[in-house]
């Protein structure tokens, strides 16, 4: 059993193209136990009661002899609500897939029928591609009955009949929906026409049965016409979606799985062969001789030698020790200049620090601006909107701003 | 701009463009086979058409001796008078028109690298710049190495590697011609433009020499010398269809080879074979070429004898070949005729579609007839995607895929793609068009496609050995084939290049039938693709 099964189904987004596969998918269940159907309204109506049947066999299998009890079941089918596992409990045990254990009064394990089970398994996969692969299997299987030397020539004629039957009505849908609109044409005919393959299984057989039982002719007929009938519905299916779809979505009718597997089977000549007959263009880039000249000078360039700055022919140890390099030195420095112009107080305007000549008091406001920047200095410039403009003066304009301790 | 589209003339139906074809075009002798006009169902493309369909999708043509280029094809003569043939464009046009109209070209893998090699290989080559670059002198690889090296400053194993991979593609795309460590000019080197040379002598005089070895064994003329001893012929460079070609036939006579229609293919040429003509003595042009040479056919005034001093030269001249589109583009004005061209140099060149507004030639539907007019001379026709236009292989030439008769020629099928090029361009197109199809993911009918295939997916679950795959995905990432996608460490890959803008409806429809054969052969679209076929 699968286990993915387990898997929460009510998370999935309800969006337009789920609802629509939960449709198709309920209405092969409809379809499928339509012979069996006491009203129309007997067949489940949401998918995802059928996931809990199929979780609680999974269960049951996993259990083993230990059966399960009410709760387990529960347990295994935590991911749905309970009004629906209540639900599906309920007629799983009124149809016996779910009995109890021994057949007594207050009986707390339960334990689930096998036939059920395949019975699930045969829905699945009549889903998953509309009963071509059970065509398949039993086209296999009448193979093989014909051929046994103990069946009888009405089993034949029975079995023969049977098949003309099933193709007559495979055909007739396919016409139906090679007639109707090409949205369903799309969606259906896929699930419904054969391969080639099944159609050579079936003359195959109609063949067996026709050397076997020549008696058999009229109804060997009937089947060859069915299986004519079904062949010619599948290619004018084909043909009409092919027509329809133009070149946007034919590639839409064979399924990823298909693709995929001719990508990683396929052999080189095989894949070479898709492209036989096709013309390209050679390589031929166009290299003009002004884009060459511009790759040229784009070129990452030689690092260039350094040329060494000329140097006197005098001894000179070089500015080394010039600078003092204690580590705060800077900090002190600074701290100097803003100490030296508060003195005492805490806020001293600039107008009164600024000596009258440029660039002195450049060099000043380049230091306050260091120490208002300074956030471990505790000092700051405050500016004011104020503006004096002296001509004559100098500086000639000049903002106002205050110097203060912060602390 | 858009007083073409309100212009009087522009909608009046007596338009020069409207004159038939064969009015002026049966004069030449190469002139009847052009095009069929449509008469039938089943057109058959011209031989000039065909050639100039071979020359795109395989590179340079090779001629016979004697053997003259077709219509619109410039003749690169060797001494023993064969030569190769390759297309020229109208009025002088090359593809740098496209900067103009700000059309992107094809783009160019590392195109800064090649063509920095590509000036190295100028350098090293043209050793006489008082005549033409090509067909110059030919060099040994190393010395170019060494003159890229001196230009970028850098001599590490990473460069020179770049450096050979620039060489291989210079070779692939006819550029340059390498083969046993000899390299000398392409081809493609004589389409330059005159005017360009002044630009290109300034460039070679620019570019540094490079210090010499110290350690020379061998001089490098002995290396030129002892690599030449074989004809001069046969250091053509191989045409992207056919990688072993040097070792093939000399002469392929280029009619042959074609895979067009199998009657009429033999041209008067063959037969007339004036293989007398000595190598420096100037082929007549052929008959449509003896109207009075006009401005658009510049190379025609190009022809010249080689200078004979080079005597290690591979000896070659350049002869213009017959006009083509005069008698289509003399009835316009210099306007018209500039927005013909520029059209003509956009659908061919550009890499995408172009906008159908920005053109003239595509706005104007008379102008655009007479640009379908050229393109079918070229085996081309115009191809439509909502309001944007580009151009693509004539539906005709492909129709007749003609198993390759002549051995020579050794032609694969008509892409001029290998067989592991082929294979894998089919995964690619699996994976990144029909996979997402198939899931509903790529609802357009284009090749083209936002789902790059995984390098991984090539790598692991495919039946190519990897060492096949990876040189089939460079060669198809040259040839834009493919583009390399670069997502993320790992999420990177490969989708359908540029090429496939190209396809035609009537291609684009056959491939993807193409695939569903191969893909499903037993399913019943299969069946009715087949049956469609055999019934059409």
């Amino acid at each position: 059993m699968r286990s993915r099964t387990l898997e929460p189904v009510s998370e999935q987004p309800l969006t337009l193209d789920a609802a629509l596969s939960e449709e198709a998918v309920l209405s092969t269940y409809r379809r499928m136990f339509a012979a069996l159907a006491r009203d129309s309204g007997a067949v489940v109506d949401d998918p995802a009661l059928v996931d809990i049947a199929e979780t609680l066999f999974a269960a049951f299998a996993e259990a083993g002899e230990e059966w399960l009890t009410h709760e387990q079941m529960r347990f295994a089918c935590r991911a749905y609500p309970g009004d629906q596992f209540d639900n599906r409990l309920r007629v799983l045990k009124g149809l016996g897939a779910i009995r109890e254990v021994f057949p007594k009064p207050n009986q707390l394990r339960y334990r689930a029928s096998f036939t059920s089970v395949v019975g699930l398994m045969f829905i699945r996969r009549m889903m998953d591609d509309g009963g071509q692969s059970e065509m398949h299997r039993l086209l296999a299987l009448e193979d093989l009955n014909v051929a046994d030397p103990r069946t009888t020539m009405e089993e034949a004629r029975q079995s023969a009949a049977n098949l003309a039957r099933a193709f007559r009505l495979w055909a007739l849908e396919l016409i139906t929906l090679t007639m109707g609109t090409i949205e369903e044409l799309r969606e259906q005919a896929p699930k419904l026409w054969g391969t080639e393959e099944i159609a050579r299984r079936a003359q195959g057989l109609h063949g067996t049965i026709l050397t076997r039982w020549p008696a058999l002719d009229r109804v060997c007929t009937d089947l060859r016409a069915a299986i004519y009938a079904y062949s010619d519905a599948s290619r004018r299916a084909a043909g009409r979606l092919a027509d329809s779809a133009g070149t946007t979505r034919n590639l839409t009718l064979l399924p990823t799985e298909t693709w995929r597997t001719f990508s990683q089977t396929a052999s080189r000549e095989r894949l070479a062969a898709v492209l036989d007959g096709f013309v390209f263009d050679a390589p031929a880039p166009w290299h003009d001789p002004a884009a060459i000249a511009r790759a040229v000078d784009e070129a990452p360039r030689p690092a260039p030698a350094q040329p060494t700055p000329p140097r006197s022919t005098l001894a000179d140890a070089g500015p080394e020790g010039s600078l003092d390099s204690a580590p705060n030195a800077a900090m002190e420095r600074l701290t100097e200049v803003a100490e030296s112009l508060l003195g005492a107080s805490s806020r001293v305007a600039l107008a009164d620090v600024l000596r009258s000549d440029w660039p002195s008091a450049r060099r000043l406001l380049a230091d306050l601006t260091t120490v208002d920047l300074r956030p471990e200095l505790p000092y700051r410039l405050v500016w004011a909107d104020d503006l004096t403009i002296s001509p004559g003066g100098e500086p000639a304009w000049l903002s106002h701003g205050y110097l203060e301790r912060t602390s | 701009m858009t007083g073409t589209r309100l212009s009087p003339e522009a909608a009046d139906p007596d338009l020069p463009s409207s004159e038939p074809a064969g009015a002026r075009g049966s004069s030449g002798s190469t002139g009847a086979g052009r095009t069929s006009g449509g008469a039938g169902a089943r057109r058959v493309l011209g031989e000039d058409a065909v050639a100039h369909v071979r020359a795109r999708s395989g590179g340079p043509l090779r001629l016979g001796a004697g053997v003259a280029a077709p219509a619109g094809m410039l003749r690169l003569t060797r001494p023993d008078s064969t030569g190769q043939a390759l297309p020229v464009w109208p009025d002088a046009a090359t593809p740098s028109l496209l900067d103009e109209y700000q059309v992107s070209p094809v783009p160019v893998e590392r195109s800064g690298e090649t063509r920095r090699v590509l000036a190295a290989t100028l350098k090293c080559c043209w050793s006489d710049l008082s005549v033409d670059p090509w067909p110059g002198t030919p060099a040994p690889a190393e010395l170019i190495l060494d003159t890229y090296r001196a230009l970028i400053g850098r001599a590490d194993d990473l460069m020179r590697n770049w450096a050979i991979g620039a060489l291989r593609r210079l070779h692939d795309s006819a550029w340059i011609v390498m083969s046993d460590g000899v390299v000398s000019l392409g081809p493609r080197c004589a389409l330059w433009p005159v005017e360009s040379h002044a630009q290109l002598k300034e460039l070679v005089r620019r570019i540094p020499t490079p210090e010499q070895r110290d350690l020379t064994v061998v001089a490098d003329a002995d290396i030129v010398a002892a690599a030449t001893q074989v004809p001069h012929g046969l250091q053509e460079p191989p045409t992207a269809e056919q990688p072993s070609a040097a070792q093939g036939p000399l002469v392929v006579q280029q009619p042959s080879a074609v895979e067009g229609p199998p009657t009429a293919q033999q041209p008067p040429e063959v037969q007339a074979t004036p293989a007398a003509q000595g190598p420096l003595v100037v082929q007549p042009p052929s008959p449509e070429a003896q109207e009075p040479p006009s401005a658009q056919q510049p190379s025609e005034a190009r022809v010249r004898a080689q200078n004979p001093t080079t005597a290690t030269a591979v000896a070659g001249r350049v002869e213009g070949g017959a006009a083509e589109f005069d008698e289509l583009l003399s009835g316009y004005d210099e306007r018209r005729r500039a927005e013909l061209v520029a059209a003509f140099m956009a659908v061919e060149h550009g890499a995408e579609p172009v906008l159908e507004a920005r053109f003239g030639g595509l706005r104007d539907p008379a102008l655009r007839h007479t640009l379908a007019e050229m393109l079918a001379r070229r085996g081309r026709t115009l191809i439509q995607h909502r309001e944007r236009w580009t151009s693509g292989y004539d539906d005709a030439y492909r129709t007749d895929p003609a198993p390759p008769t002549t051995p020579g020629a050794g032609a694969p099928a008509a892409t001029g793609l290998g067989e592991s090029e082929r294979a894998v361009l089919t995964l690619v197109l699996v994976h990144s068009v029909a996979i997402p199809r198939a899931e509903g993911l790529l609802p357009d009918d284009t090749w083209l496609s936002p789902h790059p295939t995984p390098v991984d997916e090539l790598r692991r679950h495919t039946q190519l050995p990897i060492g096949e795959l990876e040189a089939a995905l460079r060669v198809l990432r040259h040839a834009g084939l493919l583009t390399q996608v670069k997502a993320g460490e790992e999420a990177g890959g490969y989708a359908p290049g540029p090429q496939f803008h190209r396809l035609t409806p009537a291609a684009r429809r056959r491939l993807q039938e193409e695939l569903i054969l191969a893909a499903g052969p037993h399913s019943p679209l299969a069946t009715a693709v087949r049956a469609r076929r055999s019934a059409g």
